[in-house]
């Protein structure tokens, strides 16, 4: 009766910033930065990529209320850089991790495909209904528990 | 500088009786005096380990080894609740005699997987219903009475038509520009032997669907996945002597095949780890006096066994891939977004 719409853990509201940072007054180059309708998925990964940057001395996350759909960010740095900066490197070295991973996951499943082509033999299924991709070589050859029709 | 081994303790995350111990990953700088641990993509790059193990129509398996368990459990989340798809949302009833309920039929509705590419629709922003952005379908079904049943038949299904509502009896009605663009892969359900209602003669849906693109996070319908987990692998050291009359006993308390016996130099039976992997960390083991201080078990924090099972329109491999790119869309935003502060202007972003 009471619960809020869904979209509304994960769309701006209109005129919302979706970032806001707060500086710290009492200790040098902190800062705390929220990060609104986001939640664990992101949070963790900034924490993890900021705790592995050497110029940082201090890097968590927290959701303070898992009915309010923001994390709030606390990175202090040793005064090479700014806790922004230290961000966007942050975000930069994971955008580089996950090109790095999907690559290697086109490489690894298009290996399969070609194998895969090489030496199948007819699906003795027959053809599959529908699904994109489930007509790929490797993919119809394979059958198993999850694989129903 | 190669990824240390298996054995390596830091990698290990330490399987007791009654906890676990080691948890969290210490591989970052300041926390070892001497070492540098901070991010380097070439080290990264040459120790990230994709492996598939199984993959068929529906599921796969495979391994990921190097990353950190945030990078997983974000991939995880987001091929949970964050890769799009497209079910059906908005039900109107014209005729609805059967026993049930509106508002339930339509629930079951909702939950019926459809084979529809989400990359061919687009998300539907507002109230209008446009050919770009629904897929209509029809359920038409009128129960009769079968007149050439045997007298004397119980079975409802040989002694009534329809008296099971398929899901294979949705039909699609192409709109616009559908036809061409669907010609290949029609728009059904990827199952079509759900079970959606039963009914009697005199009984009669009929109903006009309208299914829409949208997001796992709000609503469980749209999630892609019947579902996408992980699990670590596990390691089993063997630290002390097991006496041979023991050692049947030893390999019942692991799963079948994870421990083996072969016979060592001396001539005696030992126990060695055949397949770790099979173990479910059951930790019957150190249940029983004899052996609770002559194993190990622990579990490698970086390597994931994941299994990915498809729901509908993505195959395995693509949906992987998809959820990157998803991935890839919200950090991003964040990092224009710090950019901006950065520089002192105002970003406009779009989180939706």
């Amino acid at each position: 009766m009471n619960a809020p719409n869904r979209h509304e853990l994960f769309v701006l509201e209109d005129g919302e910033k979706g970032v806001e940072v707060i500086e710290d007054t009492k200790i040098p180059n902190a800062a705390t930065i929220k990060i609104f309708k986001q939640d664990h998925t992101l949070g963790n990964m900034l924490r993890s990529q900021l705790l592995a940057t050497p110029s940082i001395l201090f890097a968590g996350y927290k959701v303070p209320h898992p009915l309010e759909p923001y994390f709030i960010l606390k990175i202090q740095t040793d005064g090479s850089i700014t806790p922004t900066e230290a961000l966007e490197q942050a975000g930069n070295s994971l955008l580089k991790l996950i090109s790095d991973l999907q690559a290697k996951f086109k490489a690894e499943f298009s290996y399969k495909d070609v194998e895969g082509a090489d030496g199948m033999q007819e699906d003795p299924y027959g053809t599959l209904q529908g699904g994109v991709g489930a007509t790929s070589a490797w993919a119809a050859s394979v059958r198993d528990y999850a694989d129903y029709t | 500088m190669a990824l240390s081994s298996i054995e390596d303790a830091r990698r290990h995350v330490r399987i007791h009786a009654e906890r676990v111990g080691h948890v969290s990953s210490t591989d970052f700088p300041g926390y070892y005096p001497g070492e540098d641990h901070s991010w380097n993509l070439k080290y990264f790059t040459k120790n990230l380990l994709v492996k598939i193990q199984r993959v068929s129509a529906r599921s796969c398996e495979f391994d990921l080894v190097g990353v950190d368990a945030s990078i997983a459990n974000a991939l995880r989340r987001i091929l949970i609740a964050d890769v799009p798809m497209i079910a059906i949302e908005h039900v109107y009833v014209w005729n609805n005699t059967s026993v049930i309920h509106d508002e339930v039929l339509a629930h079951r509705l909702g939950l019926v997987p459809l084979n529809v590419d989400p990359s061919l629709i687009e998300m539907k922003e507002d109230e209008v219903a446009t050919d770009r952005n629904t897929i209509v379908f029809r359920l038409h079904v009128a129960c009769g009475r079968n007149k050439d049943a045997a007298k004397g038949e119980t079975v409802p299904q040989k002694m009534y038509i329809n008296s099971d509502v398929l899901s294979s009896q949705l039909e699609w009605q192409p709109a616009g520009e559908q036809e061409a663009i669907f010609q290949d892969n029609p728009p059904a359900p990827t199952n079509p032997n759900i079970l959606l209602a039963k009914l009697r003669p005199g009984q009669e849906i009929e109903m006009d669907l309208h299914a829409i693109k949208g997001i796992g996070s709000e609503h469980a319908k749209w999630s892609p996945v019947a579902t996408a987990s992980y699990r670590l692998h596990p390691h089993i050291r063997i630290t002390g002597h097991i006496a041979p009359p023991s050692i049947p006993k030893f390999v019942s308390c692991f799963s079948p095949g994870v421990i083996g016996v072969r016979t060592n130099a001396q001539g005696r039976d030992e126990p060695y780890v055949a397949a770790a992997r099979q173990e479910g960390m059951s930790r019957e083991v150190l249940r029983h006096e004899e052996f609770r201080d002559k194993v190990e078990l622990s579990r490698i924090r970086d390597w994931f066994i994941f299994n990915i099972q498809s729901e509908g329109p993505y195959a395995p491999e693509r949906l992987l891939v998809e959820a990157i790119s998803v991935m890839r869309d919200k950090i991003s935003v964040v990092r224009r977004a710090a950019a901006a502060l950065e520089v002192g202007t105002e970003v406009d972003i779009d989180m939706g």
